[in-house]
C-alpha cells in the first residue's frame, strides 16, 4: 500500500508545481496518472520514491516487513533501505548499456546486498537463477548474455521490468514506460506490467488514455499541479477534454506569457 | 557589385592584425637574439655534425635494447598508476558523483597539475628520491592526472543521468553505482585515453631519462657527453623506432576500441 498526502512543491519564484496531491493505492490496483505536459505527473512520481523532496506532504510506503515509512521524512540510509523494495521503470529504459542483460537485472538487488559482497564475489547461483526467472517472465531469457546496448527499445524496457521484478518489490512505479515505444511494443509492456499489480500496488505515469482505459484499474488526472480526477479508468470524451482539451489553446498562450512546462532535465535538478 | 572589388575588400580587415603580428615576431626575435644568419650557420654545422655522427655504432645497438625496454617500462608503470590516480581524481571532479565543493577543488587540482610540466615534477622528485627510474615513474604518474583526470571527469559528467537515478532507485549506494554503472560505461574511453597517454609517456620517459630517470634517454645524453657520437646516433635511431612503433601499436588498438565502443 502507498498513501500520498498533501504533496506540495513550488519553485523559488513561487510557481506551484504540485498543489495538495493526495491518493491511496492498495495492492491489486494499477493506477495510471494522466495529464497534459508539465502538469506535474513525473514530479509526483519522483516524490513517491524519494528522488525528489516535496516542500510539504507525506508519502507512506510499507517495506517488506509491513512496516510503514514516510519517504519524505526518513534519512538517506533508511531511504536506501525502503528503495530496495520499490521497483521503478523509467521512460527510455536507462540500463547500463555495456553490461549484459542478466547483469542489468541483477542491479535490481544491489541495494539488498552489502557493497563488499557485490564487488568481491557478486551474486549467488540462486540469485542468478531468480534473475533468469525474472527474464523468463518478460520472455527474453534467451538474451540473458547479450550486451544490453544491442537490444531494441521494447526489449530494453522488458529488461527494466525484469530488473524491477527481481527486486521482489512491494511497490512498482513506472514513469512513462511506453512513451518511446511503438504501439505493439507498448501493448506488450502494458500486458507485462498489469499482472504485477495483483500482488503489489502499481503506479504509472502515462500519455495514452486509451492504454490506461484498457489496462489500468483506476486513473488519476493531474493538471497544473492539482488533482482533477480520481476514478474509473474509462474516461468520457468530456472528461478527456477537461484534462487535455485546452492544450491547443495553451500552446498559443506559451508564446506570450504562460510559463513553459519543466522539461525532464529541469525536473531532475529540483 | 563588382566581384573583384568585393574579394579585395574582404581582406582589408586582416591588414592591421598581420602588421601587429609581424611587429611582435620581430620584437621577440630581437629579445632572443635569433637571426637568419645564425639559423643558416647552425644548419651548416648541423649537417657537418650529422656526417660526423654517421654511420651509427651498430655493435652498440644490443646495449641499447635494455635501456629502451627500461624506458618503455617506466612509461608503462607511470601510465598504470597514473590512470588509477586519474580515475579517483575524475570521480571527485564529477558533478554527478561528488558534492560541488569537492568537484571544484578536484577540478582546480587537476588544472594545477596540468600547468606543471613533468620535467619540473621530476626535478623536484629527484631531490627526494635521488636519480633513477623511481622518480621518473612517479613524475609520469602524476603527469597523467592533468589530462586523464579532466577527460575522464568530462566523460563521467556526460553519462546518462537517469541511468544513475535508476540505480539509486533500487537502493544502490555510491560505491555500487560507480562499480556497476560508471566504470563499465566509461571503460572504452578509459582504455582509449590511457593508451593515448602511454604514447605521450613513452616520449616523455625519453626526455625524463636524459634528465636523470635512466633508460634510453640517459644513454643518449651519456653518449653525447662522452663524445661518442656514433653511439648517440644509434640511441637516436632506437628512440625513433621505439616511439614510432608504440605509437602505431597504440593507434591500432585505440582504433579498434573506438569501433567497438558504444558510449553514446
Amino acid at each position: 500500500m502507498i498513501e500520498v498526502k498533501g504533496l506540495t512543491k513550488s519553485l523559488p519564484n513561487g510557481r506551484k508545481l504540485l498543489d495538495d496531491i493526495g491518493f491511496k493505492v492498495k495492492k491489486g490496483e494499477f493506477v495510471g496518472i494522466l495529464g497534459p505536459s508539465g502538469a506535474g505527473k513525473t514530479l509526483t512520481l519522483r516524490c513517491l520514491n524519494g528522488l525528489l523532496k516535496p516542500d510539504s506532504g507525506s508519502v507512506i510506503v510499507q517495506d517488506e516487513h509491513g512496516q510503514k515509512h514516510d519517504i519524505c521524512k526518513i534519512n538517506k540510509k533508511e531511504l536506501r533501505h525502503v528503495r530496495q523494495r520499490i521497483g521503478v521503470i523509467f521512460q527510455g529504459y536507462h540500463l547500463v548499456k555495456r553490461l549484459s542483460v542478466l547483469e542489468n537485472v541483477m542491479i535490481g538487488r544491489l541495494g539488498q546486498i552489502s557493497t563488499l559482497r557485490s564487488i568481491l564475489y557478486g551474486f549467488t547461483d540462486k540469485e542468478a537463477e531468480e534473475a533468469l526467472m525474472a527474464l523468463e517472465k518478460v520472455k527474453i531469457a534467451h538474451m540473458a548474455e547479450s550486451r544490453t546496448g544491442n537490444l531494441s527499445g521494447g526489449e530494453m524496457q522488458r529488461v527494466a521490468i525484469a530488473r524491477a521484478i527481481f527486486q521482489s518489490p512491494t511497490l512498482l512505479l513506472a514513469d512513462e514506460p511506453i512513451s518511446n515505444l511503438d504501439p505493439s511494443n507498448a501493448k506488450i509492456i502494458m500486458k507485462l506490467i498489469r499482472p504485477l499489480s495483483e500482488n503489489i500496488p502499481v503506479v504509472g505515469v502515462f500519455h495514452q488514455p486509451e492504454m490506461t482505459a484498457k489496462y489500468c484499474t483506476r486513473v488519476i488526472a493531474i493538471k497544473d499541479g492539482k488533482m482533477i480526477y480520481d476514478g474509473d479508468p474509462k474516461l468520457s470524451n468530456k472528461r478527456l477534454e477537461e484534462i487535455y482539451g485546452e492544450e491547443l489553446g495553451q500552446l498559443e498562450q506559451y508564446e506570450y506569457n504562460a510559463p513553459a512546462p519543466l522539461v525532464k532535465e529541469e525536473i531532475r535538478l529540483l | 557589385m563588382n566581384r573583384g572589388e568585393f574579394s579585395f575588400k574582404r581582406y582589408r580587415k586582416y591588414i592591421i592584425p598581420l602588421l601587429l603580428l609581424a611587429a611582435v615576431t620581430e620584437g621577440a626575435a630581437i629579445v632572443c637574439g635569433a637571426t637568419f644568419e645564425k639559423l643558416e650557420d647552425g644548419l651548416t654545422k648541423g649537417i657537418v655534425f650529422f656526417r660526423f655522427m654517421s654511420p651509427p655504432d651498430w655493435p652498440a645497438f644490443s646495449e641499447m635494447l635494455q635501456p629502451a625496454f627500461q624506458s618503455i617500462m617506466i612509461a608503462f608503470l607511470g601510465t598504470v598508476f597514473g590512470t588509477l590516480l586519474s580515475i579517483v581524481f575524475a570521480m571527485l571532479a564529477s558533478s554527478n558523483l561528488a558534492p560541488g565543493w569537492v568537484r571544484n577543488t578536484a577540478r582546480f587540482l587537476i588544472g594545477l597539475e596540468r600547468s606543471i610540466p613533468e620535467i619540473v615534477i621530476l626535478l623536484l622528485l629527484i631531490a627526494a628520491f635521488g636519480l633513477g627510474p623511481m622518480p621518473g615513474i612517479i613524475a609520469l604518474a602524476l603527469g597523467c592526472i592533468g589530462m586523464l583526470g579532466k577527460l575522464l571527469a568530462d566523460t563521467i559528467e556526460e553519462l546518462d543521468p537517469v541511468m544513475m537515478d535508476a540505480m539509486e532507485s533500487v537502493g544502490a549506494n555510491k560505491m555500487q553505482i560507480i562499480v556497476f554503472g560508471v566504470l563499465p560505461q566509461i571503460m572504452p574511453n578509459l582504455i582509449s585515453y590511457s593508451l593515448f597517454r602511454l604514447e605521450i609517456n613513452i616520449r616523455l620517459s625519453v626526455i625524463l631519462g636524459a634528465v636523470g630517470a635512466g633508460g634510453i634517454g640517459y644513454e643518449l645524453d651519456y653518449s653525447f657527453n662522452m663524445l661518442q657520437y656514433h653511439r648517440a646516433f644509434t640511441a637516436l635511431l632506437v628512440i625513433i623506432a621505439m616511439v614510432f612503433g608504440t605509437e602505431r601499436l597504440s593507434y591500432m588498438l585505440r582504433k579498434n576500441i573506438k569501433m567497438e565502443g558504444a558510449l553514446k
